[in-house]
């Protein structure tokens, strides 16, 4: 049926390029196999913990994930007609802003092991961005 | 007696804001007395209604720390070394705007500065402007909050949402101890400037950042090589308009540059860390290797220690940076187990350590932290503990002073 195989990105002597601004080598990665069916890396992280526990938070990286595809694709398409004008510039730099804004969330989940909604949610259970996502 | 006069403020249902005392209402004389009291009233996000009457005396103890780089607010592992050197974890205002970018732990408090835009990200498309311009950035609102902090007075400082791009309500920030305020433009303003007591700048070669950013993106949907190289080319003329000329002004800076043990080497794994360090800084002296003042190279791998490859290459010595004396160590290489880290920490001098191996603890409590094992790690938290050591002096100095005036 399904199994889960954890492996760790690394190989043996080959180290991750260490940045300070983005998570260590120590990232694992967990593949499902399920009927031939791959599910992508990335919402499996949520499989190894530490990854995120409330809706919000999932809707948060969903939304970034997909404001980057949108905004690369805006920036493009603007950029074809001047590379150095003004529009061309700042719609990159709004690539880097949530990419940016991605990475650092997903910084926050590895690094602080817990979901950045804790505190909010402990007081305001009731909320939808608070419901806990289950598996 | 000492009389204090007392601000309040009206709490209706929006946030208060209280005035900034003139500063010659006080003197070091006056005990000062806080009176202090917060409603919280609210779990509505972002909504705060609450009420903080302070008096406050011209000679508070808030230390400002400037830190500028170019990778948002999310410092993490710089702030998390720093606040874990002072004790505590830095976490975000508890149960306010979820999407705050502010980090409080019990000593530090660390304020983004991308709080301070003027331009919202539609602002900025209509006019045109990337973040990085001055023109996006209130920076009469930065001048006056930090102003105000620095001098114990509560601030609501606005909000960057960074997910939707807006301007959220503000948020009530307290005066803490040592106040952090990081991102693109720390040292841009001369007013703000004059306010750190000590400023940091990280500065990232092409290549490096490059290498970081292909890591970061390659596995979003939607970026590829091509884009993420778009977007550094797109932002290089701002930012060596706006940002880049920062470092002259900064106290420290932290140089990452690509290896040079590896010849032609082009993936940025390996990195050379230069910890650039200004001379006659106030409450600052400068981390040296061996002594003080004279260049040294520096191996460490040989006889006593075994190293694996590439290795660890160190050199010292004094230099001139945009015409300031300044000192710079280096480091090439990475560390590979805990034994060269202790190795490497017992040769350095002047680290302001309070104990022998506690740059060594301090790098092996975040382990996990990416730049662990190489000078980026090493020099973040041996910054950290000179930054420790200066609040250490300045606060010293400070209550020595009303000890000598009442001895007069």
């Amino acid at each position: 049926m399904a199994t889960l195989r954890l492996h760790s990105l690394t190989a043996t002597s080959e180290k991750i390029p260490t940045s300070p601004f983005v998570p260590s080598s120590r990232v694992l990665s967990a593949s499902f196999h399920c009927n031939e069916k791959r599910v992508s890396r990335r919402m499996t992280i949520n499989a190894v913990g530490g990854g995120a526990k409330y809706k919000g938070t999932q809707m948060r990286e969903k939304q970034l994930s997909e404001m980057i595809e949108k905004k690369v694709t805006e920036a493009k398409q603007v950029c074809e007609g001047d590379e150095t004008s003004d529009e061309c510039r700042v719609a990159w730099d709004e690539v880097e802003e949530v990419s940016q804004a991605k990475a650092n969330l997903r910084l926050r989940l590895e690094v602080e092991k817990k979901d950045p909604l804790e505190s909010f949610c402990l007081e305001n259970p009731e909320t939808e961005e608070c419901k806990v996502y289950d598996d | 007696m000492a009389v204090c006069p007392v601000y309040t403020t009206q709490s209706l249902n929006s946030t208060c804001s209280v005035s900034t005392p003139s500063k010659t209402h006080f003197s070091s004389h006056h005990n000062h007395l806080v009176f202090y009291r917060t409603s919280k009233r609210t779990s509505k996000r972002g909504g705060s209604s609450s009420c903080v009457i302070t008096c406050s005396a011209g000679d508070s103890q808030t230390v400002v720390i400037g830190l500028a780089a170019d990778s948002g607010c999310g410092k993490s592992t710089f702030m998390r070394r720093l606040t874990s050197v002072f004790g505590g974890a830095a976490e975000p205002p508890k149960g306010g705007n979820p999407d705050s970018n502010t980090l409080i732990s019990d000593m530090t408090t660390v304020i983004c500065l991308d709080d301070y835009h003027s331009l919202d990200r539609t602002g900025r498309k209509e006019k045109g402007v990337t973040a990085l311009d001055p023109r996006a950035n209130d920076f009469d609102l930065m001048y006056e909050q930090v102003k105000a902090l620095k001098s114990g007075i509560a601030v609501d400082k606005p909000i960057y949402n960074h997910v939707s791009g807006l301007l959220d309500p503000p948020e009530l920030i307290k005066p803490p101890k040592i106040l952090v305020i990081e991102g693109l433009h720390p040292m841009f303003d001369e007013r703000v400037r004059d306010l750190l007591d000590f400023s940091i700048y990280l500065d990232i070669s092409n290549e490096v950042k490059f290498a970081w950013k292909i890591q970061r993106d390659m596995a979003e949907r939607g970026h590829s090589l091509e884009s993420i190289k778009a977007s550094i080319e797109a932002r290089k003329p701002d930012f060596d308009a706006f940002i880049d000329p920062q470092k002259q002004y900064a106290d420290a800076v932290i140089e990452v540059l690509p290896t040079q043990l590896i010849p032609d080497d082009n993936e940025g794994k390996v990195l050379r860390v230069r910890l650039i360090m200004k001379e006659g800084v106030e409450h600052f002296s400068p981390v040296y290797l061996f002594d003080e003042g004279s260049t040294i190279s520096w191996i460490p791998c040989g006889r006593k220690l075994t190293c694996s490859y590439p290795g660890i290459k160190f050199s010292y010595g004094p230099d001139t940076y945009f015409g300031h004396e300044v000192s710079v160590l280096e480091m090439d290489g990475q560390f590979d187990r805990l034994d060269e880290l202790i190795y490497v920490e017992s040769h350095l001098s002047n680290l302001s350590t309070k104990f022998y191996g506690e740059v060594t603890q301090q790098m092996l409590k975040h382990a996990d932290f990416p730049g662990s094992n190489n000078g980026t790690g090493l020099f973040q938290t041996i910054v950290g503990l000179k930054i420790r050591d200066l609040y250490e002096q300045i606060t010293a100095s400070k209550t020595a002073a009303p000890l000598q005036a009442t001895k007069a």
